[in-house]
């Protein structure tokens, strides 16, 4: 385990480097590898690399002026006054011995919620309105996998149970999807004033057979025009209350309605049908072809942009209520890539420090939760190895379950939803899948990672 | 750096103040200093942000200031020791005063921090304890 420190005092010339061989003396005598930057009036000297930052357990900052502590985020991070360092290295360096290194876990959320702070435009909205609807999305495709339960037709018998499951998850929570995709597209452009015009218009453009695609056009259109609205109308003072009660929702909604039905809603409805055709006819290589390509948007930015794409397309394809095989295809390629790394940790272990080896452990629960992100610590560690190497093994998983021809009722879940019954059509062959994308990314990294 | 002409190894003042003018006094005789009161203004202000006292023994009060000539340091032994407000609370025997001008080649400020981190040594303190002369001084830090 190695220690980094950093001194520094206003003078910068005697207590910097005081602090920094006191710290050494103390480290050698307890046996710990450390490295220390002096900031003092000659400048950074021994100045901490990245690499370094990769490999330490913690930071001590003895530091009395403002250094940079933003590159040693994510390292657990002592800091005292340099004086400290001079009177009580040794409890210094102890101390740091015993800090927690950050949970593996809390790392990935962070760089989740990183990722999130960082979109913005059109895409933010987009997910926005995606990350509303995923709920929906789930509670709706369960309960239509356990109105499948009793039989594939079974709901078509009026008064049964499983024809209640089907109206509350088909007929309830599936026909809200694509109105609140679209209410809260219209919500992350517009504020408040957008939800109305956009739910609106997910509606229409479900009643239209514009489907997704439509309500995620609605929803665009209806925070532009509720935004563009409130730029153009000026209110005396006294009538300002009624923009957000009568003016905005009335105005915006009349419009986007219109534009639905005159405008967006044929053409829109008729690239839907032929969508809806083409993947339902979709046979043997196509089928193949296109897993192998959703398998690597989904691995190639682990939860970013391009796997969100591949993502919010196959949600797009369960919103007719019935199992996807394209849904299927996606998570099982979004599961392979933490569970590859972690499975790389456990054959190659000599190539692994010890830290990311308990780092694997924890990747290997939030690859079978379905959460690609748990890949990206190690993918950053090591781009070009780990990328190309989850790639390969998202794109023969999604290719492989496409082949097998397993489907999915519901967009998230992990290996939590495969006891379902009915969840997911084909439940061993899909099992096969993911295990084989885990085992050909494994080996990858396994093979393609230097020794340490 | 060091120089016969400012070591001594009977320090006669009795409090911080007195070591520190008595230090000064040394460098100025020595042509060192251009304006005693402006170079000991940098040094109490430095004290002020915390005692230069690192403890052990061992005070290293400094300053930088466009006073100076030349960098380099005075030294002086106190047999008695003297309260310096160190972070172990103990007695200061050894006063190292370092004066550094505001342009100080970095050449001097390399000297400096090594003679920083060698005083963090046992064996070197306790060859600066028992100096005599200015050899044994200079030999401290071979």
């Amino acid at each position: 385990m190695k220690i980094l420190a950093v001194t520094s005092c206003p003078t910068g010339i005697a207590h910097t480097y005081m602090a920094a061989e006191a710290l050494q003396i103390a480290a050698k005598e307890l046996g710990v590898d450390i490295k220390v930057e002096t900031r003092g009036s000659v400048g950074a000297e021994n100045e901490i690399t990245n690499e370094d930052i990769k490999g330490a357990h913690a930071v001590i900052l003895a530091v009395d002026t403002k250094v940079d502590e933003e590159r040693f985020r994510g390292l657990p991070i002592i800091k005292v006054s340099v004086k400290d360092a001079i009177k009580d290295p040794k409890g210094l360096i102890e101390k740091a011995m015993a800090m927690e290194k950050k949970e593996y876990v809390d790392k990935v959320f962070e760089a989740k919620k990183e990722s999130k702070e960082k979109i913005t435009g059109a895409y933010k909205h987009l997910m926005t309105g995606v990350s509303y609807m995923i709920p929906f999305v789930v509670a709706g495709g369960i309960l239509i996998a356990l109105s499948f339960m009793f039989g594939i037709k079974a709901f078509e018998q009026k008064g049964t149970l499983a024809a209640a499951l089907m109206d509350i998850g088909g007929g309830g929570a599936f026909s809200l999807m694509v109105p609140i995709l679209a209410g809260f597209i219209a919500f992350s452009i517009a504020d408040r004033p957008g939800l109305v015009p956009g739910m609106v218009g997910g509606v229409l453009a479900g009643k239209l057979g514009a489907g997704f695609l439509g309500g995620i056009i609605a929803g665009f259109a209806a925070g532009y025009v509720v935004a563009w609205l409130k730029k153009v109308i000026k209110l005396p003072k006294t009538m300002e209350g009624l923009m957000p009660v009568l003016i905005l929702p009335f105005l915006s909604t009349l419009i986007v309605g219109l534009g639905m039905i005159y405008i967006i809603g044929g053409p829109v409805a008729a690239i839907n049908n032929a969508m809806a055709n083409w993947l339902k006819n979709m046979s043997g290589g196509s089928a193949i072809t296109l897993g192998i390509i959703l398998g690597l948007m989904m691995a190639f930015d682990m939860g970013g942009p391009v796997n969100k794409a591949a993502y919010t397309f196959a949600v797009s394809t369960l919103a007719a209520g019935q199992p996807s095989m394209i849904m299927a295809a996606v998570m099982a390629a979004g599961m392979t890539p933490p569970l590859g790394v972690a499975l790389a940790t456990l054959i190659a272990k000599d190539k692994f420090t010890e830290e990311e080896r308990e780092a694997g452990k924890a990747a290997f629960f939030l690859g079978i939760s379905f959460i690609t992100e748990g890949a990206i610590p190690f993918a950053a560690a090591d781009p070009f190895r780990v990328i190309p190497s989850i790639m390969v093994g998202s794109a023969v998983t999604a290719a492989l379950s496409m082949a097998f021809k397993c489907t999915l009722a519901v967009p998230h879940g992990g290996i939590f939803v495969l006891p379902i019954p009915n969840a997911v059509g084909g439940l061993f062959l899909y099992t096969i899948a993911i295990i084989i994308g885990t085992l050909v990314t494994g080996f990858m990294i396994a093979v393609l990672k230097p020794k340490r | 750096m060091f120089s016969k002409e400012r070591m001594s190894f009977d320090l006669k003042a009795r409090t911080k103040e007195e070591v520190i003018d008595e230090l000064i006094e040394m460098l100025y005789k020595d042509g060192k200093l251009k304006d005693k009161e402006s170079f000991k203004r940098a040094v109490l202000k430095r004290e002020d942000e915390f005692s230069t006292g690192i403890g052990m023994g061992i005070a290293i009060p400094h300053g930088k200031d466009s006073s100076v000539v030349e960098p380099c340091i005075t030294f002086g032994i106190s047999k008695n020791g003297i309260d310096f407000d160190s972070m172990d609370g103990k007695p200061a025997h050894i006063f190292f005063l370092i004066s550094v001008p505001e342009d100080a080649a970095d050449t001097h400020l390399h000297i400096l921090s090594f003679i920083s981190r060698k005083l963090m040594h046992e064996d070197v303190r306790q060859k600066l304890f028992n100096a005599k002369d200015f050899e044994d001084v200079i030999n401290a830090f071979n």
